[in-house]
Parts: structure tokens; sequence; C-alpha cells
């Protein structure tokens, strides 16, 4: 067991911190050497196709399974030595919904809810129902969940999640099984969340649904941890371009080198031409004008910015699931 | 990883505290006894004063006679009731107060035999065959025994051989024991040199009362205990007098028998015109029994055939204890002594006829 | 519903009471569950019919013991029942719910939940172990309430004849057969202890539930042969038949104590090995 090396101070600006986290399954190593850093009050996006090691390091993170060699802490405490004081606090739905089908979906609930021993049995019924309203299954409350679709299963996972006001979420694959409608649902639920200072940690292999709600994330494959930071850390701040469609090609390449810009490559034809940033990143509206003042006739402009997946295919190695 | 470890303990502790408790237990109940010593003369003046009125305890009986295993069950089963006593192991329970007033309660399998005696009153009672059978004892008669396949009481059987202790026999003491919770003197009889299949009779004697609460009979040939019966509870508190009176339930078939016929229901292969005869004393006597159609009933079995072997002049019931000679011509002889002196007896009974 | 706003966190209901109520309403709340009571109470009604409808009296010694009583005395029919429940009609029941305990949460998927609530490991064992001990109480009042009620409803009620002979009132009967109820239920808690072992070994609740009940007949199999006498005081089921005792007058208390000892020792050496298997059982369903 190395001692943690970083430059944070352990425990006390995260709520996820791992060192080394490894996870080996016979000879297959599922989760090698991660080292996880989930600042407090962020909403994470755990990226990484399926079978990457995403839903194993959640296990470990909630000590459902025992690591082979690392340390977790989760808010502040070891795991698993802890755990019966983190769980408490920590609301998750891992790998899909688990339910009683022969119950209803307030039966459920309030089965789960009865197994934390410092949930208030007082108040059960109440928060029973407010969990439901939040995910709107107060109308299906009383319905067997054999009756559910995976859509509302899943939303009743949630549901079991917020059973009591946590300060950390872990959410795996939250999406699956939702429309569109309520993949919606989900992502406003999760600002709101993260606006009353929960950290949310979501996994998904779906970038673009997250993607919007995120301002951390960490790119898992094939058991390693391939990319964490921000957002804009992620994105590259060097990575937009300048895409201009212009007959008036030597005048326009002779503005962008004004603007410390490169012309990195020849555009479709030959009116088109893509520059890269240089140091600074100038105002579009400042470069437009200078484009129009040296006379270069502007067809169209456009500031393109690498999106995350592709960010996550150069990552991977491989895209993502799209058809889920 | 040693968190892993650390949560088997458990479960590799508890056998062994389980095995360990189960070698200790026995070790702890037969921990060393010593009772104040006593000359064997003495313990015998001890058990011959013994003036227990009241009882209630848990008799077992197990027998060991080197016999095969004999289903008790099935199409012989009346004729494996016949040797139930030779095998496998028995427990009843008894109760007593005073001389007339006395239940024992032969204890089967999802069955009870019972016998009840109140004063003059006996009744038997078996719980299988729904039948209960009224006697009335003539004054000062004992309690009959209770059916085949009863237990002899540890007191009964013990002064069998104690009334025959005499020059024959070697009295010693062993280890004092702990029987039913009780300390007791060991009583051990063994025979002089002679041509018996006995090798000793141990008795347990009760160090306060002086009642025998276990004998165990040692062939020669084996190192287990052929037969024993013991108490494995004993009180000697006053039984609760409901337990000797006895109302036949309903439903079972009461039969009334006369003072005569001592032993109702009792079986033994025994007719009015074939008395047994003993030559010899002490502990190689043989009983002689003359050819009656008992016996002849008996062989025909194939029982019979199972357990006996044929040898000159008849065939041969051996077990470690006793040999059963059945001549040819239907007498029995029977004693715990080698073939040789049956033989020989058969011989000699056929002379004199 | 903001962070702050949740309680301090206590030490309350260490104990997992409310886990425990839960875990037995949601066991009688499963039509299975009922499904098992009622075909157990079926059994001594069967009995009392086919007595019922029988004209021949059946002959004394032949089929279960006591059958020949039951048209006589209408409250034998419970003692019939359990006579015939106790080998394996019981065993099956409960060999089903205990190796539903843990497998069958891991299968539906509730395990995870269960434990991320968090229920605690070993709180969740002897939860589930409770309430499949509350079962094992239940399927044997199920044969026995069954088998008064039906006895009453189609014979004569009258004193009750002990294997010893003497008779006793319908109110002492009545004291004895919840006696040997409870004297039952003892006997199934060593194999109740052997299945929760067995579920946690599993995520298949039905190889769980089939290894239970096979255990169960091997062991009375074992107890019935003679060249394994030596063995026979250490089998679960050696004194599953010995509820007789308490039908002698006085009682004979011996096989109870014994049999208390003997699942006892069961249920110590399997709740360690579950408790072994479960904590460091990695949760991958």
């Amino acid at each position: 067991m190395t001692p943690v090396a970083t430059g944070f101070a352990m425990g006390t600006e995260f709520a996820i911190h791992t060192e080394g986290l490894t996870k080996r399954f016979g000879s297959q190593l599922a989760v090698d050497g991660v080292d996880l850093r989930v600042p407090v009050g962020s909403v994470f996006g755990f990226l990484g196709p399926n079978g990457s090691g995403k839903t194993t390091t959640i296990r470990l993170l909630l000590g459902l399974a025992s690591a082979t060699s690392g340390q977790i802490e989760v808010l502040g405490k070891r795991i698993p030595e802890d755990l019966r004081m983190v769980l408490p606090e920590v609301g998750a739905l891992v790998e899909g919904p688990g339910f009683y089908p022969y119950l209803s979906g307030a039966a459920n609930l309030h089965r789960l809810d009865t197994a934390d021993g410092h949930a208030t049995s007082a108040t059960r019924r109440v928060r029973v129902q407010t969990a439901l309203e939040r995910v709107g299954l107060s109308h299906a409350a009383g319905k067997k969940v054999k009756a559910y679709s995976l859509g509302m299963k899943q939303r009743l996972g949630i549901a079991n999640a917020l059973l009591t006001p946590r300060r950390l979420l872990v959410l795996d694959e939250p999406t699956n099984g939702l429309d569109p409608q309520g993949t919606r649902e989900v992502r406003s639920l999760i600002r709101s969340l993260a606006a009353e200072g929960t950290t949310v940690f979501v996994s998904s292999h779906l970038l673009a649904e997250i993607e919007q709600v995120c301002t951390d994330a960490a790119v898992m494959s094939v058991g390693r941890l391939v990319a964490q930071g921000t957002i804009a850390e992620l994105r590259g701040v060097g990575g937009a371009r300048v895409r201009l469609e212009s007959p008036d090609r030597d005048l326009a390449i002779a503005v962008f080198s004004r603007f410390g810009m490169t012309v990195a490559e020849p555009g479709a034809d030959a009116t088109e031409l893509i520059a890269a940033f240089g140091e600074k990143e100038p105002d579009p509206e400042v470069m437009v004008a200078a484009l129009v003042d040296a006379r270069v006739r502007v067809r169209s402009f456009t500031v393109d910015r690498p999106s995350l997946e592709q960010r996550f295919v150069d990552l991977t190695g491989e895209g993502f699931d799209v058809a889920g | 990883m040693k968190r892993t470890w650390l949560k088997w303990m458990p479960a590799l502790a508890v056998p062994v505290l389980i095995a360990s408790v189960a070698v200790a237990v026995p070790v702890a109940a037969n921990a060393a006894v010593n009772l104040p010593t006593k000359t064997p003369s003495q313990v015998l003046a001890l058990a011959a004063g013994e003036k227990v009125t009241a009882l209630s305890g848990t008799l077992s009986q197990t027998s060991n006679f080197g016999l095969p295993e004999i289903p008790t069950t099935g199409a012989d089963a009346s004729a494996g009731s016949a040797i139930e006593l030779l095998t496998g192991s028995h427990t009843a329970r008894i109760f007593v107060d005073g001389s007339t007033k006395q239940r024992v309660q032969v204890l089967d399998t999802m069955a009870e035999r019972d016998m009840v005696r109140n004063g003059s009153e006996v009744w038997l009672y078996d719980s299988k065959k729904k039948t209960a059978a009224h006697s009335t004892l003539a004054a000062g008669a004992t309690s009959p025994p209770l059916t085949e396949g009863s237990i002899p009481t540890p007191d009964e059987f013990a002064s069998k051989f104690l009334s025959s202790v005499d020059s024959t026999t070697v009295v010693s003491l062993g280890d004092d024991l702990r029987v039913a919770g009780r300390t007791a003197y060991n009583l051990v009889l063994t025979p002089k040199a002679g041509e018996t299949l006995i090798g000793s009779v141990s008795i347990a004697v009760d160090s306060e009362t002086g009642l025998p609460l276990s004998v165990e009979v040692f062939a020669r040939s084996q190192e287990a205990p052929a037969f024993r019966v013991g108490f494995s509870t004993l009180d000697l508190g006053t039984p609760d007098a409901s337990l000797f009176t006895f109302t036949p339930p309903a439903g079972v078939t009461v039969m009334t028998k006369t003072p005569k016929a001592q032993a109702p229901q009792t079986e033994t292969p025994r007719n009015d015109t074939a008395k047994p005869t003993v030559s010899g004393t002490g502990w190689d006597a043989i009983v002689a029994l003359p050819a009656g159609k008992n016996t002849a009933r008996a062989t025909s079995s194939p029982l019979f055939a199972q357990l006996t072997t044929s040898v000159t002049g008849g065939r041969l019931l051996r077990t470690s204890l006793i040999n059963v000679l059945l001549t040819d011509d239907g007498r029995v002889f029977a004693g715990s002594v080698p073939l040789a002196k049956l033989q020989t007896a058969a011989a000699a009974a056929a002379a004199t006829k | 519903m903001s962070p702050a706003d949740r309680p301090a966190l206590s030490n309350r209901s260490v104990l997992g009471l409310p886990l425990l109520a839960s875990e037995i309403s949601v066991l009688f709340r499963r039509r299975r569950t009922w499904a098992m009571l009622a075909s157990l109470a079926l059994i001594p009604v069967l009995i009392a019919l086919a007595v019922r409808l029988t004209s021949s009296r059946p002959s004394t010694g032949r089929g279960p013991a006591f059958l020949d009583q039951v048209s006589q005395n209408g409250l034998f029919v419970s003692f019939v029942g359990l006579l015939v429940s106790v080998p394996l009609f019981l065993p099956l029941t409960v060999g089903v719910v205990a190796g539903d305990t843990i497998a069958g949460e891991a299968s539906a998927g509730t395990l995870r939940y269960l434990l991320i609530a968090p229920a605690g490991r070993v709180r969740l064992l002897v939860v589930k172990y409770v309430a499949t001990a509350v079962f094992c109480v239940a399927g044997t009042l199920a044969v026995a309430v069954s088998g008064a009620m039906i006895g009453a409803a189609l014979f004569p009620i009258g004193p009750v004849t002990l294997l010893s002979g003497d008779s006793i009132a319908v109110g002492d009967s009545i004291v004895r057969s919840l006696l040997i109820a409870a004297y039952i239920s003892v006997s199934l808690l060593g194999l109740s202890a052997i299945g929760l072992f067995i579920s946690t070994m599993t995520d298949v609740p039905v190889g769980a539930m089939a290894t239970t009940i096979v255990l169960s007949v091997v062991s009375q199999v074992l107890d019935s042969l003679p060249q394994l006498d030596w063995l026979h005081p250490w089998l679960f089921s050696h004194y599953w038949l010995g509820f007789a005792d308490l039908s002698r007058q006085p009682i004979l208390w011996d096989s109870f104590g014994s049999n208390l000892i003997l699942q006892a020792g069961y249920i110590l050496v399997f709740g360690a090995l579950a408790f072994g298997r479960f904590t460091t059982k990695d949760i991958l369903s």
C-alpha cells in the first residue's frame, strides 16, 4: 500500500478519492490502478465503453466488492473500514434497478429504507412519497413492480437513491431504458440535486446524455483511467479551430497570422480554410471585423470546438456504443 | 488478505469448540471419583443393605453379543422381537414407590409398553397392539415380568449375580465410577478358572444407598461389554401417585388374566410339559430344555437357519456370552460355556433317559 | 432536502428490528409462501378425508402410526399430519425459504441495494435467519392447526390417549400439541442454518433450495443405516421423530434437550460458515 502521493490533501476536497485501485478476477484485471478524484460539489461524469470497468469500480466504491489492492476514500472516510458510516450518506443506483417484482413500487422503497438502520421509521412513509414524487412515479406507487416498464423501474431506482438526503449520489447508467423525455428529466434532476450541494457521480457509456450536465469527468478504457479533469480541461484549450469560407485565401491567411494562428490544413475545397488558434483565442467578432477590414469576402465563419465525443474516441480508441 | 482470513475464523473456531466440548463433557463426567476406601466385602454389605424404596429413573440397556444385526421390521418381525433383547439398545423408564407400586415403560419408537402395578392390581399396556391386560396378583407375589423384550433393572440383574457369589468367584473393586450423576463403587466379579464364556461382571454400587446403578457383563472374547444395563438418570424422590393408577383408554382391547398366568402375553418358548432342568452350578451351569413344539416352531423359522451354525449333534446359536445348542431331536441346551460342554451335557442327558 | 438537513447519524436500530419486520412482511406477502403454507395445511385435510371416506377402519399397525386413532379422536389428525410432514414436506418448504434467503435477493438484484442502504452484512444474515425460523414455526403450525380444525370438523373430539396409555383432557392435549409444534420447529432450525449458508454460496436460488432439500434427505438416509451408528447422534435429522417423547406420561424431555443442543450446534457451525462466506463475498449480482 503506497501512501497517497498527490498535491491534494486526502479527504478534504474530494467526495471520492482512490489511489491505485485494482480489482482482479482470476487472471483478468477488471480495474487497473485507478486514481479517481471526484471534487465535492461536482457533477462528475464517469465515462467509458461497456466493459471498461466502470461498474466494477462503483462496486468497489460502495463496498460491494473488495479491492485487490489500492485505497479508497469516500466522503473522507476509508472504504471498506468505515462503510457503515459512509453508506447512509450515499445514494446509489448500481447496474440497473433491482426490485421485488411482487411488491408495489412504494412497498419496495419502504422495504429498502428499513435496511438503513439510521433511517427514522416515523418519517418513512413521507420520505417514500417524496422520493416517488421527485421521479414522477406517484401515480404508479401502488402498482406492482412487475408491471413497471424498464423506464419506470429506472426511475424507481433513482427514487431509492433519494430516500434520505445524501451528500453523494452514485448513479450508474441512470438514463438506461429511458425515453428522451425521461432522459431530460434525469438531467434536470441531476442539476437540481447538484444545486442543493450534492455531489453527483454519474456513469454512462452514452456521452451525449450527460455531457451537458457534467462539470468534471473521467474516462475509463479497458480497466484503466485514461483521462480526468474538468470538462474544459478535457476538451483541451487549444482544440478550437476556425473554419472560414472565402475566395480570398491568401488575404485571409495573412489576417490569421496576425492573430498568431496557423492554417492547419486545407479545407474541403479551394474556398475553405481551417486555422488553429495560437496561445490566445480572440473573440470571433474581432476576427470577423479584421477579416472584413482586410477586404476578405467572408461567406461563412465558424469557431469549431472539438466535441468531447471526439476526445474520447481519441482516448479510448473506440467510439461509444451509441445504440446502447 | 488478512481481513478475509479473520472473517473465516469463527467457522474454524466453532467446530473446534464443539469438538472439544464433545471430548471434554464425557471426560468431566468420568472425572476421577474418589470415594472413601472400602473393602470388597464392605461394598457387598453395602449392596446387601440397600433400602431404596422409591425412585424414578431412565434405564438404558445395550447388548453386543456378536450377533448379526437383525431386522426388527418386515416379514420376520415376530421372530425379530423374540431376539430383540439380544441386539441393539433399549430405553425404559421406571418408577417405584414401595414394594407394591411400580411402573415400567419400555420406550419404543413411536410406541410404548407399560407395566403398572398398584397393590395387587397389574396392568400391561401395549400402545402398538392397542391391548391392555389386567390381572390380580396373589398377596405377597412379586411383579410379573413386563413383556418380552423388557429390560431388567440393574437391581434385579445384579442380585442374580450377587446372590450366587461363592468360592468360584473372585470379588474385587475397580476404579470408582459416576453413573447417572451419582458416585458408585465398582464391584467386579470374576469367575475363577472355569469353562465359562463370561469374563467378568461389573456392578456399580451407589456409594450412598448401595443401590446397583449399572451392571456390565464382559465376555472373554470381547473388549466392550456384551451386555449393559444401567440408569442414565435417577431420582430417589417419590414419584407422582397418579403414575400408578391406570385406566385402560377407550378403543383398546382389554383382556383379563387369571392370577395363575403370572406373565400375561409372554410367549417364552415354554410349555407345561417341558420343564427346564439345570445341571452344574455357578458360572458354568447349563440349562436343558426337553423337546417341545415351541422349539420345533422356532427351528422352522428362516431366521433360525441364518443365525445358527451346524455342529455335531445339532445346531448352535453362538453368542459371545451364551451358547445355545439345539439338538437334532429338538432338545435345547444353553449356558455360558463352550460348545463342547453343551455337547457333553446333551450326550449325558440322552444316556440317562 | 439538503445534506445539511440530515439528522446526525445515530446508532438507532442497531438490532435491525424494522428490517426484520420488513423481512417477515415481505416473506409473508409472497404468493409462494402462502402456497407452501396452504400445501402443508392440506396434508392433514387429505388424511382426514381419506379416513372419513373409507369405511373400513385402518388396521392397527398399518400406515403411519396413530392413523387408526384418527376416526375415534379428531385431535390425532394433527399428530398424524405432523408425523407425515416431518420427513419430507416440512424440510421441503423450509429448504425453499432458507435456500432463497441470500441467493433470492442476489438474483432479484435487491441484495446490492440492501447492502448499500446499508443493511450491514451480518445484520442481514441474522434477519434472514430469524425470518426463516419464523417460517419454520408458521409451517409447523399450519399443519397442526389445520389438522386440529379438520379433525374437529369430521371426527369426535375427546380425551387423548398418550403412548403410555394414560388419557389427558382436550385442554392438556392442546398444550402437548403446541409443545410438539415447538419441538418440530426447533428440529428445522439446523436445516435452516444449512440452507442459509448454501444460499450465500450462489446467486441461483433454485440451486440453493435443491441442495438444502437434498441434504435433508441424505441426512435421513444416513440416519437409517445401522452401519453408521457412530454418526447418527451428529445428524441434524436424528431427533426429528423424537417428538413422540412428548406424548409419554410423564413427558420425557431428553430428546427435546438433545435436539435443542444438536440444532444449536448446527446453527453455530453453519452460521459461522455463512458469516465467513457472506462477509468476504464480492456482490457481483
